[in-house]
């Protein structure tokens, strides 16, 4: 069974909302973090419900109206949503009060919308969508948990699936995840440029009248021995999908450039994907755990359009037939996503 | 009507609006007796938890019996008219 991306919805540091924007414009940081571009929400979203959304929520739900749009839909099947952290900054506010008014009288907006599966529920509101909805919650491969349990859907005859991923900063995230040494602190030039976004896709088993680009394989691997084995569930990867390392044009790697966590890319562009076009994601959109949301975007639009970013050097020879996607996240979950021209 | 009725009405529409992010509206946009639920300003049950904490929070007065919410709940002087009765000596602050 083919599936095909028919549309998607992206917001994140680039401005991506916008394909042709994001295909001129590249935007950069130069703080530890990476915050999304984000749109007025209220062209996107009724003024009601609007008041209650945090920004993960208003990010989510944006970029999934604007896929839906995009492929004429009005109601998915299902929805499947992705997230590690959830809804961070409600999180926050929840908690915080509980300190503030010594575990009484607590408002309940932010407890109920501090809850993972919230996007995936204001979708669900927002559309009147009574259809299966669920959120996949699983650290660095919680994306790719998603687009599993959309494919099994479509599978089983379920159809269209809207998936999708999103994670957010918030100013007490980035602290303590900084203080973890996961991400970048302010005052050393250490660690990862957190990041955060919203990717959506609506996934189809026929092409329709159009499409980005067809999922054609998904890989998971978790806590891999030694770079060897990486390299090894690469290739048995491939040949599964009968795809060979010349057929893919493209590489979306997820380098960051911080020598600790870049070990095992860098043996990596040393082996398999030495002398091959490859680009690292994540200096568009940061380092957080459904990052590959992100590059599953970018792949397809540059599969659709068949061009490379204006600012791309060094970019894919056209016509271009295949991207493939590393992710890791913190080395330890690791996964590859292979797309293809439709 | 008493000048104290007139500021608590005001200081519960300042109060609803932050507390419920209703941020298109003004005080004066929400009428006295307009219904705040459903056909009214809008409000939903998420809406009704907020306004028991808001008095709790506010004006130390606790919905005792559940079934009187859609009663006290209907409009901002209904709400007014309870916190007027369940309170000994309110002050109204502005």
């Amino acid at each position: 069974m083919k599936v095909y991306i028919r549309s998607a919805g992206n917001i994140s540091p680039q401005h991506s909302l916008d394909t042709d924007s994001f295909f001129l414009s590249r935007t950069t940081t130069s703080n530890n973090y990476f915050k999304s571009v984000e749109p007025d929400y209220d062209s996107f979203i009724d003024s009601k419900m609007i008041r209650r959304m945090s920004r993960i929520v208003k990010m989510g739900v944006t970029a999934a109206i604007t896929c839906l749009k995009e492929a004429h839909v009005e109601i998915p099947a299902a929805i499947v949503t992705a997230t590690a952290y959830g809804c961070l900054e409600d999180s926050s506010s929840f908690l915080r009060r509980m300190i503030e008014f010594d575990e009484k009288l607590l408002s309940p907006t932010a407890f109920i919308q501090s809850t993972h599966n919230t996007v995936g529920a204001q979708i669900a509101l927002m559309l009147k969508c009574h259809n299966y909805n669920n959120t996949i919650v699983h650290r660095g491969l919680s994306f790719e948990n998603a687009l599993t349990e959309s494919i099994l859907l479509l599978k089983e005859g379920t159809r269209p699936v809207l998936v999708g991923a999103m994670d957010e900063i918030t100013d007490d995230s980035q602290a303590i995840l900084s203080r973890f040494g996961l991400y970048r602190k302010t005052d050393n030039r250490m660690g990862n440029i957190a990041g955060e976004g919203a990717a959506f896709f609506l996934l189809e088993k026929d092409q329709g009248k159009k499409s980005l680009a067809i999922l054609k394989g998904l890989h998971i691997l978790y806590k891999p021995e030694s770079n060897k084995a990486i390299q090894h569930s690469l290739l048995e990867f491939l040949k599964e999908k009968e795809t060979t390392l010349d057929q893919i044009g493209l590489i979306l790697t997820s380098h960051t450039g911080n020598k600790k966590m870049d070990e095992q890319d860098k043996e990596l562009m040393n082996s398999v994907f030495r002398n091959k076009v490859t680009f690292p994601f994540k200096s568009l959109c940061g380092d957080y755990p459904t990052a590959s949301g992100f590059a599953l975007w970018m792949g397809s639009v540059i599969l659709k359009e068949q061009m490379a970013p204006f600012w791309m050097e060094h970019g894919p020879q056209f016509p271009l037939s295949n991207i493939l996607i590393h992710h890791h996240s913190g080395n330890s979950h690791h996964s590859f996503i292979l797309i293809s021209e439709s | 009507m008493s000048l104290n009725m007139d500021k608590l009405m005001y200081k519960l529409k300042e109060q609803i609006i932050e507390r419920l992010h209703l941020k298109d509206l003004k005080p004066e946009n929400i009428g006295d007796d307009q219904p705040l639920f459903v056909e009214g300003i809008g409000l939903d049950s998420i809406d009704a938890l907020e306004l028991i904490v808001l008095l709790q929070q506010e004006y130390n007065i606790k919905l005792s019996n559940a079934e009187d919410g859609p009663r006290v709940f209907h409009s901002v002087r209904t709400i007014a008219d309870y916190i007027t009765a369940n309170s000994g000596a309110l002050k109204v602050t502005t």
